[in-house]
């Protein structure tokens, strides 16, 4: 077990080309591709976005699918994203091999969702209605059009790291011994949904977006695809991936810690795993979406990490714009096309210092970059950073703890609401006024089983869902109907995300630890108990907290919910 | 000014699911962020709704938000000499 996990192959589509070559070319000739919609459907023509330059027709065209078959962006650009990556790796059969395909994404298959939502009511056959608001829908999808049918699927919802987190898990499943190969990555389409639910916290710019500038005011929304071939001592490796974390800021449900603490944990829990020190890092990848809040948190983490020495570091969502949950991937391929051919991107758009603020880079060439730090932050405090190195590391022996050391110590399961009413034992009536019922029966049930088993914060949290919080998630979508994308709630949306509950629970009990969401329809609980006992055995986690829940409609209207926390932990031999 | 500070506190209520609370429990010159009520920025986002939904009037930024949301007098001030509806 361990050994060390090489990318062997890489595909990616996003708002600066289709394919590897030409992002490298736009990113050499520092052309961003943010500019008016042309494909998103929204009556916010006012905001830039980052849309790759193929139509929906186009991509079912050049996958060979019916055009009248209604299928999200989120499976097509990734299956065209998956098939160049495993073009380049030079992998055609993968029979006999156990193959993992990880990705993450948020949206999901909500871009076709919303195009459906009204006739959906009164035709119950349509093709999405029994997947609505599943995003390991599109995963599975992706699995069918990029020829990978057999491939165990699993997605990842954090939000804007999701991607990241993918790559992480395959590199550790690939470490376990688990896989023989993993295609990792993320794929998010641009839609109504997320852009308006950007719109109604107010963090998107009008004009192009300004990393780290003094006068930034926003980001501009992107979409994309980019999925890695992860495979352990592959003869041709274009990069290594030698250390990683996820941790969580465990502050606010959208805005970020003053001092970056959930940045700054990853980012040195990241450097340690990888064995080097800060200096060693070459050029950094920031996440830098442009918000004011985002720049300023993630400058504040990289002053305590890099301290003056502050190595190259740009934000490249000024060229494909934030393309949230797939943000990890295309950033990581970026990264590697940069080692490759030894530039550091610019940061497009940046003109102001902020004072006493850190500076991003305004590009060069002809420079070597060893090692590479790629980070990715989510909403919910949902922080992950990877370091990519040029040489292998020193491969290590990876031990696990005997499955059988595993123990559940509680368990608490919450379905009604005449059990809801015990929740005002933890938390008071101003605390909970914004939650819906899905939310209070996950922090209840969270709650519950903490106080069971005597503990007030576990070590780390992870959630399952198959449909992440579909009631909050059609009323959103409701109101984007009725009320023609004006004058929505941010209420509902920033509670609809699938990752909410995992971040809600780190942030009433401070856990500043490892925080996923899983959603892989019926086995989505599966994947997060994988998780936590790997956790507990290879002692990265004495505690760990999981939450299952899902909704589910009944006679079209009436929401019925379970959640089911459970906690597990290693047995003394 | 009194009967728009009754309808604008209802319109709070309502949209920041103050359950179970009434108008007259809002003090008009407390501050409502922080220290007073304790609302928070998804709270301002919600203020801000409700200016543009109800009263036609567009604020850029939460940051702007923070000058107009002090109280609940501030707010109607605002309101009276900005509302476009």
């Amino acid at each position: 077990m361990g050994g060390t996990v090489s990318i062997s192959g890489m595909g990616i589509l996003s708002a600066i080309g289709n394919n590897r070559q030409e992002v490298l070319n736009a990113l050499l000739r520092k052309e961003s591709g943010i500019g008016p919609m042309k494909y998103l459907a929204s009556v916010h023509t006012d905001i830039p976005v980052g849309e790759i330059k193929l139509s929906t027709a186009q991509m079912k065209q050049a996958l060979g699918i019916a055009a009248d078959l209604p299928v999200s962006r989120t499976s097509l650009m990734g299956a065209l994203a998956v098939r160049e990556a495993l073009e380049q790796a030079g992998i055609q059969d993968v029979t006999g091999k156990r193959v993992a395909l990880i990705s993450g994404t948020t949206v999901g298959v909500m871009d076709v969702t919303e195009q459906y939502f009204e006739r959906m009511k009164t035709e119950p056959d349509l093709q999405y209605l029994p997947h609505s608001n599943e995003c390991g829908r599109s995963t599975e999808e992706i699995a069918q059009y990029a020829g990978l049918s057999d491939a165990r699927c699993c997605t990842i919802c954090t939000a804007c790291s999701s991607a990241l987190n993918a790559i992480m898990l395959g590199a550790e499943m690939l470490q376990n011994d688990e896989v023989d190969l993993v295609i990792a990555g993320g794929s998010e389409p641009l839609s109504r949904y997320h852009l308006n639910g950007f719109n109604t916290l107010m963090i998107l710019d009008r004009e192009r977006c300004r990393p780290f500038d003094d006068t930034r005011a926003g980001l501009n929304l992107g979409e994309g695809a980019a999925f890695v071939v992860l495979e352990k001592n592959a003869p041709r490796a274009l990069a290594y991936v030698s250390g990683y974390a996820n941790r969580c800021d465990a502050f606010h449900q959208t805005a970020t810690s003053k001092e970056g603490e959930g940045a700054y944990l990853a980012m040195t829990e990241a450097l340690r795993q990888a064995g080097i020190g800060p200096e060693a890092i070459d050029y950094i990848n920031a996440h830098g979406t442009g918000t004011p809040d985002n720049d300023a948190s993630e400058s504040a983490a990289f002053l305590r990490v890099f301290g003056n020495a502050l190595p190259a570091m740009s934000s490249t969502k000024s060229y494909t714009g934030h393309t949230t949950s797939a943000a990890g991937s295309v950033e990581v391929v970026i990264c590697i096309l940069a080692m490759q051919n030894g530039f550091v991107p610019a940061s497009l758009g940046w003109s102001h210092p902020i004072p006493g603020g850190v500076i991003p880079s305004q590009g060069c060439t002809g420079v070597n970059l060893e090692n590479v730090m790629c980070n990715s932050f989510g909403f919910g405090g949902n922080d992950s950073s990877l370091i990519l190195s040029k040489h292998a590391p020193v491969a290590r022996e990876r031990m696990l703890a005997d499955e059988s050391r595993v123990a559940l110590v509680s368990r608490c399961v919450i379905s009604n609401d005449e059990q809801l009413l015990l929740l005002k034992e933890y938390l008071s009536p101003m605390e909970t006024r914004r939650m819906d019922r899905m939310m209070k029966a996950c922090l209840l049930s969270a709650f519950t089983v903490l106080k069971e088993a005597g503990i007030t914060r576990p070590d780390a949290i992870i959630a399952a869902t198959s449909r992440g919080m579909f009631e909050t998630s059609t009323l959103f979508l409701e109101d984007i109907v009725a009320n023609q994308e004006e004058h929505l709630k941010p209420t509902l949306f920033m509670q609809s995300t699938h990752n909410t509950i995992a971040s809600a629970i780190a942030i009433r009990t401070g856990c500043h630890g490892y925080n996923i969401t899983y959603s892989q329809g019926e086995e989505s609980a599966f994947w997060a108990i994988r998780d936590a006992k790997m956790l507990l055995r290879k002692g990265e986690a004495r505690t760990v907290l999981v939450c299952v829940f899902d909704e589910d409609r009944v006679d079209g209207t009436v929401f019925q919910y379970k959640a089911e926390s459970t906690l597990y932990t290693l047995k003394d031999e | 000014m009194e009967e728009l500070i009754e309808i604008l506190k209802l319109q709070i209520i309502d949209a920041l699911n103050l359950e179970g609370m009434t108008p007259d429990q809002i003090d008009n010159d407390a501050p409502l962020f922080g220290e007073g009520m304790g609302l928070d920025s998804i709270d301002a986002l919600e203020l801000i709704v409700i200016l543009d939904k109800h009263y036609g009037i567009k604020l850029k930024s939460p940051a702007e938000g923070k000058t107009v949301f002090q109280s609940i007098n501030c707010i109607a001030d605002y309101i009276q000499k900005n509302r476009t509806k």
